[in-house]
């Protein structure tokens, strides 16, 4: 019988099942059931609480250091929040079609009506969820960082906004290239390499991120400018249409990404990613060229940053400066508070004199310590110091670094026109910082304690819930049962 | 081009006014960059009828199983499924059911679980899809272990389990790629008559890949042989063999099993017997061999006729026979013969 007789006897009798339009919706809840109940996402969100309770407890030491206001720590929060809650779906979303490949059950799952594009919107919608629970986790986090601020409200808002958008962003990623490989160890590790690209790419130094090509990747990164927007909004009082232009990347990378997920590669689901070798290599050249560029970037910004600018030729004045103490022994977060005194011991008044205070850690290599972190104020101006007086100024340090260091200051004489001064320097005031002992800062102890602990508990009693129904499994006493008729 | 059919079923049901055909390939080409799996694959299915494709490693078995369950294009050929042709891959899938070579399970949920799951995939809603969900276990004997975890279930359970879900859509035809790997004996019988009764009782047709030949023989009602992607045989096990014994040498050995005591007679009767090339004591104390040669050049060395006659003769001279067997009888021989060269 040929093909076209065979095709003319078709009864139709037997066929009542037909493609549902809600397989996508039946995916899904089994997604569900093996990502939650199977425990990937458990783990994932455990280690997650941890990481956070941890990052907590080290934002509120800095906090009580005077070193970051309320504001700065929910923002710094909420990102931590947004960037491990979305890397957490990535990774999930990385999983899910080369991990069926390599596990072996994609071809059933191929075999059934569901349409290609119904499958991989079911797996979508279960590596999205993480996210809202890795929000939810945050929560009591940003609450108590929050210190009754009304920026909590705020950062709920935008969180909950810029997080889901940047999820879907990167579930879909890590989708979309599982869709393209065979295995998990290349799904995975291509996700790894974008994801720390684009985390290197934030730590580049301030010099770097400036000018139009800093500016453009400070843009078009949706970590970067999501953490640019949260600052703006959260920590400096900007308006959210004043920075919106830094969601586009992250709106545009959902788009960009939801397109070639439903438009290209689920239709063209198989069960052996063919391209997949061919795509290695190209996310492989294309990773290597963009590291390439970031080491370039580096090193040649790197200099840049070290210089500054060129020596000024001394010049002699009669000044003095005096401290009224020599040692101090403080605790890290004490308040450090000295004078100075400045003397004029020439029979002409001096000119004006910029007072500079300076902090030398007493390492071997002497390492200089940003001033800006560790007194509000740096410098004092003086329009002249009579011939032959002296003038006494209060200066304030917040010891917040354990060590032992050298605080001395630096009388900078205004020069004349095209001409120079001699900078008169201080004797040193040698500080001792001890290490700092509180044990619950902003007192979020509890917290950074109580969630991860809580959850895990929770986690655990819904996995003893679904063993308690399933019942114990019986031995395999079953295993030689004999098959019954039908 | 071959053609395997439904020819010489032992089924009265088949023999008279044939069902029309649930399976009909024709011309199955695959290519890959220039190398060819599969070189011209042809054959019909009918309801009720078991099909086994055999082939050593490499043959083409998995790509053709691959082509007619949708998962590959071919490059040239059509088939159809159910009257539904190739070139609608959507509508042929519901009617299909597949237990793949490599299982596909997961080990965090249940075995009604996961039925029902699939159950639903394919259309049936909550209630319904539950109760389908039970039955299919029940069928296959893990109704018992049903709401125990994947991951506790042997391999033969996982075997039934992915026989179960290849049922879920109760499809026309059901294509098993080597359900019984890794089984004991008496779980392969069990297997196979499962399966037999589930093509006979549905009237579903059943493709069955295997290495384990016997098993083949005794379920299929038809063979395709495949060797380096070419179809070297196909048709029913009879014409199989058939076709492999008139390739093969024209003479056929016979092994007898007589009393130790009777050895030195047998020897001698049958050594003088026409057609009897030679008779040597084998490779056991209590075995001979006995070369059979074909009377004129039609017919096999290992026609009945030949064989009865040695039986006979023996009998006769009051020689007890304890059992005998003809080499080149059985499905095995045929397949050494047809893909001789291939790696099994």
């Amino acid at each position: 019988m040929t093909i076209a007789e065979a095709e003319a006897t078709r009864t139709n009798t037997r066929i009542g099942r037909r493609p549902t339009r809600g397989a996508w919706w039946v995916v899904f809840k089994q997604e569900l059931v093996e990502l939650w109940v199977g425990g990937r996402a458990i783990n994932l969100l455990i280690l997650y609480s941890l990481l956070l309770g941890l990052m907590t407890f080290l934002l509120a030491t800095n906090s009580e250091l005077s070193l970051i206001p309320p504001k700065e720590m929910v923002f710094l929060t909420l990102l931590n929040t947004i960037s491990f809650g979305v890397f957490i779906g990535m990774i999930v979303g990385a999983d899910g079609i080369s991990g069926e490949r390599e596990r072996g059950t994609l071809e059933v799952l191929l075999l059934t009506p569901a349409s290609r594009r119904q499958l991989v919107l079911g797996k979508l919608l279960a590596a999205l969820t993480p996210w809202p629970a890795a929000f939810l986790i945050s929560l009591p986090a940003l609450f108590v960082t929050a210190q009754g601020d009304e920026v909590f409200g705020q950062a709920v808002l935008l969180g909950v906004l810029i997080g889901t958008v940047l999820a879907v962003a990167f579930a879909g990623f890590g989708l979309l290239v599982s869709t393209w490989s065979n295995t998990n160890k290349t799904s995975m590790f291509i996700c790894l390499i974008v994801w720390l690209l684009l985390f290197l790419l934030t730590q580049l130094p301030g010099e770097v991120q400036k000018g139009d090509f800093g500016y453009f990747v400070q843009r078009i990164n949706p970590m970067q400018a999501t953490s640019e927007f949260l600052e703006k909004v959260l920590v400096n009082h900007r308006t959210f249409w004043e920075r919106d232009e830094f969601l586009r990347s992250s709106v545009a990378g959902v788009v960009v990404v939801l397109f070639l997920l439903f438009a290209i590669a689920a239709p063209r689901l198989r069960l052996d990613a063919s391209r997949a070798r061919r795509l290695r290599a190209r996310w492989g050249s294309l990773s290597g060229m963009a590291l390439s560029t970031f080491l370039l970037v580096t090193l040649v910004a790197g200099p840049g940053v070290a210089l500054g600018g060129p020596l000024r030729q001394a010049d002699g004045q009669d000044l003095a400066i005096s401290l009224d103490e020599s040692f101090l022994e403080v605790k890290t977060g004490d308040e450090v508070t000295f004078d100075t005194l400045l003397e004029n011991n020439g029979s002409e008044d001096s000119p004006p004199v910029v007072m500079a205070m300076n902090i030398i850690k007493l390492t071997s290599t002497g390492d200089v310590v940003d001033p800006e972190d560790w007194s509000p104020e740096r410098t004092q101006y003086v329009d002249f110091v009579p011939a032959g007086d002296q003038l006494r100024h209060s200066w304030t340090i917040e010891a917040i670094l354990k060590g032992d260091y050298m605080v001395y200051l630096v009388a900078v004489p205004e020069p004349e026109e095209r001409s120079s001064s001699h900078p008169v320097s201080s004797p040193g005031l040698h500080l001792t910082v001890g290490a700092f002992q509180r044990l619950n800062p902003q007192g979020v102890l509890p917290v950074v304690i109580a969630v991860p602990l809580g959850v895990t508990l929770a986690l655990l009693v819904l996995v003893r819930l679904r063993l308690r129904r399933l019942g114990r499994p019986g031995p395999d006493e079953d295993d030689e049962r004999s098959l019954r008729s039908p | 081009m071959e053609q395997a059919g439904a020819v010489g079923s032992a089924d009265p049901t088949h023999a008279q006014d044939p069902p029309p055909p649930i399976l009909v390939a024709e011309d199955l080409t695959m290519s890959y960059r220039g190398w060819t799996a599969l070189h011209g694959l042809s054959l019909t299915l009918r309801p009720g009828h078991v099909m086994g494709f055999l082939g050593p490693n490499g043959a083409g078995k998995t790509t053709s199983i691959r082509i007619l369950t949708t998962i590959l294009r071919p490059t040239s050929g059509r088939f159809s499924v159910d009257g539904v042709g190739s070139d609608r891959p959507a509508e042929i899938r519901p009617r299909i059911g597949v237990l793949p070579e490599t299982l596909g399970l997961p080990n965090q949920i249940t075995g009604i679980e996961y039925i029902t799951y699939f159950a639903r995939l394919y259309g049936r809603r909550g209630p319904d899809a539950q109760s389908h969900g039970s039955a299919l276990l029940e069928l296959v004997g893990l109704r018992e272990r049903g709401r125990s975890l994947i991951r506790t279930y042997s391999h033969g359970m996982r075997q039934r389990l992915g026989i179960a879900r290849a049922l879920v859509n109760d499809p026309v035809v059901i294509f098993l790629d080597e359900p019984t790997l890794g089984l004991d004996p008496r779980g392969q019988q069990e297997l196979l008559a499962l399966l037999r009764d589930i093509a006979r009782r549905r009237g579903a047709g059943i493709i069955l890949c295997s290495h384990a030949l016997s098993e083949v023989e005794g379920v299929c009602d038809d063979v395709v042989i495949l060797s380096a992607g070419h179809v070297v045989a196909t048709g029913s096990v009879a014409e199989v063999l058939a076709k492999a014994r008139r390739k093969g040498p024209r003479t056929t050995t016979m092994r007898l099993q007589v009393p130790t005591t009777s050895i030195d007679r047998a020897t001698a009767l049958l050594g003088a017997m026409p057609g009897v090339a030679g008779v040597s004591n084998g490779d056991r104390e209590r075995h001979l061999q006995v070369e059979l040669v074909a009377a004129d050049a039609r017919a096999d060395g290992d026609d009945p006729r030949s064989t009865n006659r040695i039986l006979d003769a023996l009998v006769d001279a009051d020689i007890q026979v304890l059992s005998f067997e003809v080499e080149g009888s059985r499905l095995q021989d045929a397949f050494m013969e047809l893909t001789e060269g291939a790696r099994t």
